[in-house]
């Protein structure tokens, strides 16, 4: 594999932002809408581990366009209209794990899966807090209902689904890529 | 399971317009509301999102399930922030006022006291119009915009050519990928694979996802290698691209940007010049009060 | 481009390639030329250096692959590495192998277009140059159709389309038969002939020989792990490949094995009895109120000691009717019975003990991060005690001769492992039926050879069934064939007897093959179907 350069966005990028994006969307109109108890009841989306993946596997740009473009997929499958700022607090979270991408040699390595758990917090919680802190000026709220009505819940569970989720599919993943010729 | 997307071509004006033009207007009348806590202006983008509503021709059967979740939503968090925040989105009003009731609450050694004022309630009122009107401002995109053209819509609206392509290709694949994930789900199904039992705790109930996820991730990216290449081979991204569909402005879309435009600088002007808009309530409300 | 049309489209000399992660190069020393209007064959099992020498000529070696790349490759008197992906985008076409994974475009009209779209060609002449090309292949009506709910034959000359929209003059053909059922695939045969014809030069990669000669390839190159093995014309191939390798007519098979020792295969499945185990009462099924009935009155016994072959074209009802079996659908009307059990009181859990189910690709259901952890899955949700799953676990790595790669990721096993494990999956659970989707899909002809006489030789199942559109499978391996079509029934019964009507495999688009011909002409002496290698030495 050739020297990864984070911000490179090129043929195999677009792909990948797409399937990531077409993942995200999918996974996320599953979840939402068919009769899966496992996934609904725990109230979670374990979709989330798609643009944090994504991120991780395929740098930034391409975690943002998982999490944002997946985002808006999801609502447009499920009719829920167009929450352009939570979009973006997706897409965030799906870069923020994609800063570590170009470094990775092993996907299983401990040190690379620790990273990653690492920036999966902080994504999730950044990425999360955007559209929390949006909803101060566009609705109104103040800031302890953004964070305890918004924040809290959705960073939340998008923290446990990504340290859970994330890792099994680094590792998956790890065996994928040793059988690709590039 | 097969998925399908909630556009259909419903012989509405809506659709006759650019989609450049409406995107433009809807961001536009977005920042407009923004300005205002002002319930009486607030009830003029109500009716002007209802009207776009309404000339969007949705059924209610369609919608039924998005409007439970926006009232759901916007009242849940209104609630909160009534009870039991101090300051609300314009300072003032929620601090003090008149009350109409209040109680202390002892939660685990600490003191919360809810308390529900005139200016509380009228303020809610008001939030929860501001809420529904940009909600339905957006709410009507899926129903009545073509997905085929929003990738060209992107690239007419200065997105660069691989942004814009990225997002034709993700409405793309989402049909496969359905499809590829119910495929999964009965294979898993047919090895004894119960997702409707639930067990364990909440980390035993994400991993059990695992056999759900990772088969169709793994699958799609290992496709992505084919995709790649069979767009290399036909020169993506080598020069700028023709996009086939054509968009073009006429009139009525330079109409409708123009009207958006007069919308946001009049409510700019009305807002910073006249200082109108601002958090009202009718004098009338007062005798709510305690 | 100005290319000297006068000059060989395509020759290769002394090409060599070694991918960068590999240490043995991917092909040798191939040399080869490419004339206008001549259609070469390609043939050779997989891993013989196939794809990687398309890749060499269309370029994307060394673009996306790198290695070390050695010889030359001259387009029309001009060495292709001096040439940029513009030109040489026009000069050769490739179609890949799976259309699902070409396809770009969500619907048609945007699909063909794409690469015009990318050369920065004007609209008008985007749109008049897709109508040629849809109009040219005869499927200009599916114009404005989406590409995802084309039927496989579409999507294929959909592909094509894109592809042939640039105006190549060389066309890459890369196992286009792969995802097609025999009725289409002849089709699109015809199709490359007529190409080929008409002045393209086609370099046609494909490991179904038999069905490939048919149209009558100018020149034939074989390769064997990145050598050429034989590069002339068709005739000559036959004597010279591997006929196990390669899937070549069964009266050359038949004459060539009479000097080899006849081949051991014993089948496994001895029945005791011939009790019931899947019955289909009167089964009528239909997905959804609003769609229409795709099972219609569907009536059949599976008995123990059956191997059906369950044949009919894609789109028939054929994996609708089997996932009834397993309760994975279940009738709209009628019922199915499982060892007399109604599978609407039963969960598909429950079933699953009795019957496995082996997808067609199975990388749609590998998941876990080591084989044993995907072997134990099964019996884990079977609830099987941990006892039971170890020795289950051990006997399925044992049976499908896997017990080196116990800890091994699956995701990480050559396609022909991965069927095995998914295989052996079933097997841990201990199902005694099972049933397999196109267990042939995606491998060659030599490995999917090797592993259908595994299985079948595999003790352990009361009744193997299997669905195909290879009719060979069905003669060489079938005590039973069930052909399906439009949702009914056609025939049931012994292979000799079923498939020995043509007017009624015709009306089920079923392609008669030479080694149907050949059994059915020495029938009386041999009195039931068997594979070529063994009438070489049953006939006299």
């Amino acid at each position: 594999m050739e020297k990864k350069s984070l911000w490179e966005f090129g043929t195999r990028e677009v792909v990948y932002a797409a399937i990531g994006a077409a993942l995200y969307g999918v996974f996320s109109w599953v979840t939402n809408f068919l009769a899966l108890p496992a996934a609904g009841n725990i109230a979670l989306r374990p979709a989330v581990a798609i643009p944090l993946f994504f991120g991780i596997a395929f740098g930034p740009w391409v975690g943002f366009l998982s999490g944002f473009v997946g985002n808006v997929l999801g609502d447009f499958l499920s009719g829920w209209g167009f929450w352009w700022y939570w979009d973006l607090g997706n897409g965030i979270m799906g870069m923020i794990p994609g800063l570590i991408a170009a470094g990775i040699v092993s996907y299983k390595a401990k040190e690379t899966i620790i990273k990653a758990e690492i920036f999966i917090v902080i994504g999730a919680a950044v990425g999360i807090l955007v559209p929390s802190l949006l909803e101060i000026p566009f609705s109104g709220i103040d800031l302890k209902t953004a964070i305890v009505g918004y924040w809290l819940p959705a960073a939340g569970t998008n923290i446990i689904n990504g340290l859970i989720l994330v890792p099994i599919l680094m590792v998956a993943y790890d065996a994928v890529v040793a059988r690709s010729g590039r | 399971m097969l998925v399908t997307w909630k556009y259909h071509p419903r012989n509405s004006l809506l659709e006759k317009l650019d989609p450049r033009a409406r995107w433009f207007f809807s961001f536009l009348v977005l920042f407009s509301i923004i300005q205002f806590w002002d319930v009486r202006f607030l009830c003029f983008f109500f009716a002007l999102v209802m009207t776009q509503y309404a000339l969007a021709r949705l059924t209610w059967a369609e919608t039924r399930r998005v409007w439970t979740f926006i009232l759901i939503m916007v009242i849940g968090i209104v609630a909160l922030n009534t009870l039991f925040t101090g300051r609300g989105g314009t300072t003032e009003v929620l601090s003090g006022g008149h009350i109409i009731w209040r109680v202390e609450w002892n939660v685990l050694g600490l003191s919360i006291h809810p308390t529900i004022t005139v200016e509380r309630v009228w303020f809610a009122f008001s939030q929860i119009v501001r809420m529904i009107s940009i909600s339905t401002l957006f709410l009507i995109i899926p129903f009545t915009m073509d997905p085929r053209l929003y990738g060209v819509t992107f690239r007419g609206m200065g997105i660069p050519d691989r942004f814009a392509f990225s997002m034709d290709l993700a409405f793309r694949f989402v049909p496969t990928l359905a499809r590829d994930f119910s495929t999964t789900l009965d294979a898993q199904r047919a090895r004894g694979y119960e997702l409707d039992k639930l067990e364990g705790g909440v980390v035993a109930q994400i991993r059990k996802m695992a056999p759900l996820v990772v088969p169709v991730t793994m699958n799609a990216i290992l496709s992505g290698e084919d995709i790649t290449n069979a767009m290399d081979l036909r020169c993506f991204g080598l020069r700028p691209r023709t996009w086939v569909h054509k968009l073009s402005y006429v009139r009525r879309d330079y109409i409708l940007i123009a009207a958006g435009v007069v919308i946001l600088i009049s409510s700019i002007v009305l807002k910073m010049a006249f200082h109108v808009g601002d958090f009202w309530m009718p004098a009338w409300a007062l005798t709510w009060a305690r | 481009m100005d290319l000297n049309s006068e000059a060989i489209p395509l020759s290769i000399q002394n090409l060599t390639f070694r991918y960068h992660i590999r240490e043995q190069p991917a092909i040798r020393n191939l040399s080869f030329d490419l004339h206008r209007g001549e259609l070469l064959l390609i043939a050779g099992a997989s891993g013989c250096g196939k794809t990687t020498l398309m890749r060499c000529i269309n370029g994307l070696i060394p673009r996306s692959y790198r290695g070390e790349l050695d010889g030359q490759i001259t387009l029309f008197g001009r060495d292709a590495r001096a040439l940029g992906m513009a030109d040489l985008s026009q000069t050769v076409g490739t179609l890949l192998q799976d259309p699902e994974r070409q396809i770009v475009g969500s619907y048609v009209l945007n699909e063909v277009a794409f690469g015009l779209e990318n050369l920065e060609l004007s609209r008008e002449e985007i749109l008049q140059r897709v109508d040629e090309t849809l109009d040219y292949l005869g499927i200009l009506e599916l114009r404005d159709r989406e590409t995802f709910g084309l039927s496989g034959g579409e999507k294929q000359k959909v592909a094509l389309a894109g592809a042939l929209a640039m105006r190549p003059r060389i066309l890459l053909l890369d196992e286009p038969l792969a995802s097609l059922d025999p009725a289409s695939a002849q089709e699109a045969l015809a199709l490359f002939r007529r190409l080929a014809d008409e002045g393209v030069s086609v370099m046609l990669v494909e490991h179904r020989v038999e069905d490939a000669l048919k149209i009558g390839p100018d020149t034939v190159l074989y390769m064997d792990e990145g050598e050429q093995v034989y590069y002339g014309d068709a005739q000559g191939l036959m004597q010279v490949v591997d006929y196990h390798k390669v899937k070549l007519p069964a009266p050359i098979v038949m004459e060539r094995a009479k000097s080899a020792p006849p081949p051991t295969f014993m089948l496994a499945i001895r029945p005791d009895s011939r009790d019931p185990l899947v019955t289909f009462e009167d089964v009528h099924f239909r997905y959804d109120s609003t769609l229409p009935e795709v099972l219609h009155g569907v009536a059949l016994t599976i008995r123990k000691g059956d191997v059906v072959a369950i044949l009919g074209p894609n789109g028939a009802g054929k994996t609708t009717l089997v996932k009834h079996t397993l309760g994975l659908l279940k009738p709209t009307q009628g019922r199915v019975l499982l060892e007399g059990r109604d599978t609407r009181e039963m969960t598909i859990a429950h079933a699953a003990k009795t019957v496995g189910y082996v997808f067609q690709s199975p990388s749609q259901m590998l998941f876990a991060p080591t084989v044993e952890d995907e072997l134990a899955f099964g019996p884990r949700n079977l609830r099987y005690d941990e006892e039971t799953i170890r020795r289950n676990v051990d006997l399925a790595l044992q049976t499908v001769n896997m017990e080196e790669y116990r800890d091994s990721p699956s995701l990480a096993l050559s396609f022909g492992q991965q069927k095995r494990i998914s295989i052996a999956a079933i097997l841990a659970m201990r199902s005694r039926i099972l049933m397999m989707d196109e267990p042939t899909a995606g491998q060659d002809y030599w490995n999917y050879m090797a592993f259908m006489d595994a299985i079948l030789q595999m003790p352990g199942f009361d009744s193997v069934i299997f669905i195909t559109h290879d009719l060979d499978l069905a003669v060489t391996y079938a005590n039973r064939v069930v052909l399906v079509h439009d949702g009914r029934i056609a025939a049931d019964g012994p292979p000799e007897e079923v498939l020995r009507d043509y007017d009624l495999l015709q009306r089920c688009r079923v392609v008669p093959t030479s080694l149907l011909a050949l059994n059915l002409e020495v029938l009386p002496q041999t009195g039931r179907f068997m594979r070529a290698e063994m009438l070489a030495h049953v006939v006299a």
